[in-house]
């Protein structure tokens, strides 16, 4: 989710996010994913478009400014639980 | 012709609200035409492509569930622990009850033991049930609503929230208050033949109670289950609260009380001739037998609600 709100920080449709994640090595299915994404934008976090300029019609996500906000308190808690690890490996 | 993404689109769509169709519907096609021309592009034969896809996505009721936010469960770990409480106490307590219920009224029809058996049995069942089915019914309801069990969703737990035990103090007086009203209650019944508070002709005390207690014996048993249930009220005061003596000590609460029931639906409670003594109107000796039946009907239920009570406090 987390990665999600990362990557859509540029607008991306559905597809396209899948193979950016897949790429980054997030193992994510797409039946997941796709729900993920409506839930998301339910919630406020992500915004979405349609967009129609290609000859397929995709709708587009984009992380919103509350999305954003909650991106950054996650990646901090998601840092110190990284730190907090690497210091234990280091005591052990 | 329909293909295999329209027959798998529509199947989805079906397990979805009407208005998020449309909207979910183009984009899940856009998608699955996507991840299709890019497994094309790598060198796949197109049908060979979209069935790849397709079962990759998965079972589409899983998939809607997924669009839905519908849980795929009946009742989550939110209600399990109240479900599992719930279902314990009720189906300890209640279904005992029902089954010696309907044991005792095959007995008094003097069937035979194997139909005695066997009512019990399938009573016992059909209560098993009946009980499973509707909790689980509410539960899942509950669970779909998002309505919350307990009244305490959304303060924050403190151990203050611990029930605390009733204190040993408040407990022994109201042991103290059951023992004095039991003892009396059985002395009085057993005594009642000889009160003199209707006299007939020759002097005699009419009893108030019917004399069909004591030919049979019945009042006997009557009076040793309310001394039974005062025998486990001490019991469970000295041994704490213990599932198997806290259901035994509901079930003795509950029978006097049935017991009451079942004569006061037999006429054999109140002696006819002491009622015609006291020249009561009609109107008020005929409400004499529903009112009998519902004091009881209460009495099982106050057993039943103190049973459940103590086996929530644990």
């Amino acid at each position: 989710m987390l990665a999600c709100l990362l990557v859509l920080h540029r607008p991306n449709y559905g597809y396209a996010l899948l193979e950016v994640l897949q790429q980054h090595g997030f193992t994510v299915d797409a039946n997941t994913l796709y729900p993920l994404l409506r839930r998301l934008e339910k919630q406020g976090l992500l915004t979405s478009d349609w967009n129609t300029d290609e000859s397929r019609p995709r709708k587009f996500y984009r992380t919103s400014a509350e999305g954003a906000a909650l991106a950054d308190t996650l990646s901090d808690d998601w840092n110190s639980l990284h730190t907090a690890f690497r210091s234990l490996r280091g005591a052990s | 012709m329909t293909t295999l993404t329209d027959r798998y689109v529509e199947t989805t769509l079906r397990r979805l609200p009407p208005r998020q169709r449309p909207d979910i519907e183009r984009e899940l096609r856009a998608s699955i035409e996507d991840a299709v021309e890019a497994r094309v592009a790598g060198g796949e034969d197109q049908s060979v492509a979209e069935t790849a896809v397709l079962t990759e996505l998965g079972d589409p009721a899983r998939l809607a569930a997924g669009y839905a936010d519908r849980p795929l469960y009946l009742i989550g770990p939110a209600l399990f622990v109240d479900y599992t409480r719930l279902l314990t106490v009720l189906l300890s307590s209640v279904v005992p009850i029902v089954a010696v219920i309907a044991a005792v009224v095959r007995v008094v029809d003097g069937a035979p033991f194997g139909t005695v058996l066997g009512s019990a049995i399938s009573a016992a069942l059909t209560t098993a049930v009946h009980i499973v089915g509707w909790t689980t019914a509410v539960f899942a309801v509950l669970e779909r609503t998002g309505a919350r069990w307990s009244p305490d969703e959304g303060r924050p737990w403190t151990p203050d929230a611990l029930p605390a035990p009733a204190s040993r103090r408040t407990r022994r007086s109201e042991l103290i208050i059951e023992s004095v009203a039991t003892v009396a209650l059985a002395a009085v019944i057993l005594w009642s033949p000889s009160l003199k508070l209707k006299l007939d002709g020759s002097g005699e005390p009419i009893p108030v109670l019917d004399p069909w207690l004591w030919d049979t014996g019945v009042v006997y048993a009557l009076v040793a289950l309310v001394l039974a249930s005062l025998f486990l009220t001490f019991a469970r005061y000295h041994a704490g609260w213990r599932p198997v003596l806290g259901v035994a000590g509901g079930l003795a609460q509950a029978a006097p009380a049935a017991l009451l029931v079942w004569l006061a639906a037999q006429e054999h409670f109140l002696n006819p001739a002491f009622i015609a003594a006291t020249g009561w109107p009609e109107q008020a000796t005929r409400w004499i037998t529903p009112a009998l039946i519902i004091t009881g009907a209460v009495g099982i239920l106050s057993a039943l609600f103190e049973t459940i009570r103590h086996a929530r406090r644990g």
